[in-house]
């Protein structure tokens, strides 16, 4: 298998997978609607705490703030389907139809993390367009709007690596679903819906050693400060990290199911 | 001589361990010559699927060993992959997709250039009768347009050897024969195909020999017309009432060896040919016993299964044409 055709089955097979979520609009829209809902029952909520004074140096409105967190939201339930169809593939034999052909294995996992990606890129620029019409400004720039993107298309790696490796361990698409609620439960334990100086307790010690309240600061970052190089240590290379450490969970899942054939 | 397109000697594939291990296939010799039809028949359960799985190398041999196209299976399955076609009862076909969306990628995956893919992909959707639905979602096809597009996915390639896993069950009639014709004139252009069926009449009418396998064994090989000639004599089928049931087969017994049935029928092979079932029908009548309904049938595969196995192939009759 030359490394062209390798790219060539993950390029067909991440068109495949976006094409199947484009398909069924009822499993694309969450990832689209709740984050936003969110957000609006958030800056309605903690709109006032904006008020305060050393707020503004988190960011400007609760809005702006409120950004970040929509993203990695929006990128988790994106990543989260995207495996959830990889199970659905082993469940009802598309899986097995692509084994007795020909195809780069790799390829396999690589396409349905491609098509997660595409839609995490998709989804923020949209969210980011959303939020601009409602007074929103990215402070960075347009290389925070790229920190931006990037930053959600490296988290859909790092996310979508850990569910697709579940998926292919399981072959459930419920396991895959019903697994979604731990990877929210990480969400509400971050800063991405709450600032972490705010928090007392437990709740700021798990924030503190929750990665993901890094990344989404860093991306808070682009929102809300002006460019920095921190801000893509932070909501680049600690996804990037994950990534490397869940595709290679995927990888070892795949490995694994196939040599138990 | 060339290496025949299958070959499997002692192929075993057994799932789970210890006391729980299920024999699934176990032993399995045999040998499909060049441009043949070769049918596998046997019931459910029988060891069918997975021979097939463990020939187009979708599970691993337990032991014993298979070539296909000249290759191993075990140790050469990307040349094996590349040089056969695979239809798969249970392999699904995206229903998101639409049927030239599904060729496209099947050729991608066997790395046919671009053009070529095209035009191979219009070939085939016109040979299986999709040019019209060709860019519809394969979600709203038939059973039967879905099994014409999963044969022209696994040609896309123009394999030399090609796997059909029980083609056509679940199909109505007139699809199943369109798939038969297909099949035919497949082979005809120098395919080697091998095909799973539970259909007897399907064996019969499309294989050039055919392998009988029931409990992970084969228990029967060769051509329809001599394992049928080698059971030999005619099975007569009788109905009878219950009470009647043990008298009327103290009679049969006078005529030949019983044979298995499905449950209520009795049968026998009639050493002596057609020509006794006046006899039979005499001799049932003079016993008092009351025949509801008689049936003679010269021997068939579900008789060379029942002849090898003692049960009959349940539930393997196709649908009257």
């Amino acid at each position: 298998m030359t490394l062209a055709l390798a790219t060539r089955h993950t390029a067909w097979l991440t068109y495949r997978s976006v094409l199947g979520r484009l398909r069924q609009p009822a499993a694309l829209t969450p990832s689209f609607v709740f984050p936003l809902f969110f957000a609006a029952l958030g800056s309605a909520s903690f709109s006032r705490i904006a008020e305060r004074p050393d707020f503004q140096e988190i960011a400007s409105s609760f809005l702006n703030y409120a950004v970040a967190g929509a993203v990695a939201q929006g990128v988790l339930f994106a990543s989260t389907s995207a495996a959830g169809d990889l199970a659905t593939d082993i469940e009802q034999g598309f899986f097995e139809r692509l084994l007795a052909s020909p195809v780069s294995r790799t390829s396999i996992l690589l396409g349905r993390l491609g098509s997660a990606m595409v839609v995490a890129v998709v989804q923020v620029t949209v969210f980011l367009g959303i939020f601009m019409a409602f007074g929103a400004r990215i402070e960075s720039g347009p290389i925070g709007f790229i920190g931006l993107v990037g930053s959600g298309a490296l988290l859909s790696l790092a996310i979508g690596g850990l569910m697709s490796g579940m998926a292919i361990r399981s072959g459930s698409p419920e396991v895959v679903q019903g697994s979604f609620p731990l990877v929210f439960a990480l969400m509400f334990l971050s800063s991405a819906f709450f600032p972490r100086r705010y928090m007392t307790g437990w709740y700021r010690t798990v924030a503190d050693w929750n990665p993901l309240s890094h990344i989404v600061e860093g991306m808070q970052g682009f929102m809300n400060q002006p460019l920095a190089a921190d801000m893509f240590w932070r909501s680049w290379l600690i996804p990037l990290g994950l990534a490397i450490v869940s595709i290679a969970f995927g990888l070892r899942a795949l490995s694994k199911r196939l040599a138990a054939l | 001589m060339s290496t025949p397109p299958i070959v499997a000697e002692g192929l075993v594939r057994h799932f789970g361990s210890g006391d729980k291990v299920v024999k699934a296939v176990d032993g399995v010799d045999l040998i499909v010559n060049d441009g043949e039809i070769f049918g596998f028949l046997g019931p459910n359960g029988a060891g069918k699927s997975t021979t097939v799985r463990v020939l187009t190398t979708l599970l691993k041999p337990t032991a014993g060993r298979a070539t296909v196209a000249g290759y191993d299976v075990a140790t050469q399955a990307d040349q094996v992959r590349r040089s056969i076609g695979v239809a798969l009862q249970d392999a699904a076909i995206d229903p998101l997709m639409t049927g030239r969306e599904l060729l496209a990628l099947q050729s991608v995956l066997y790395g046919l250039p671009k053009a070529r893919a095209t035009n191979r992909s219009d070939e085939l959707l016109e040979r299986v009768g999709l040019t019209a639905a060709a860019d519809r979602r394969v979600g709203t096809y038939s059973g039967g347009m879905r099994r014409r597009l999963d044969l022209a996915l696994s040609l896309v390639h123009e394999p030399s050897v090609l796997f059909l896993d029980e083609p056509t069950t679940g199909l109505d009639p007139m699809s199943r024969l369109t798939l038969w014709e297909e099949v035919r004139r497949l082979n005809r252009e120098g395919t080697t195909v091998l095909l799973t069926t539970q259909y007897l009449e399907e064996a019969d009418q499309l294989a050039d020999r055919v392998a009988i396998i029931d409990h992970g064994h084969i228990v029967r090989q060769g051509v329809p017309r001599d394992l049928k000639a080698a059971v030999g004599a005619p099975t007569l089928l009788i109905d009878v009432a219950e009470t009647q049931s043990s008298a009327a087969r103290n009679v049969l017994t006078r005529f030949g060896d019983l044979r298995p049935t499905s449950e209520g029928t009795l049968g026998v092979g009639l050493r002596d040919g057609a020509s006794a079932v006046a006899a039979v029908i005499r001799a049932l009548d003079d016993e008092g016993i009351h025949v509801r309904h008689l049936e003679l049938n010269e021997p068939s595969l579900d008789d060379v299964f029942a002849e090898a196995t003692g049960h009959r192939l349940e539930g393997a009759e196709a649908p009257k044409q």
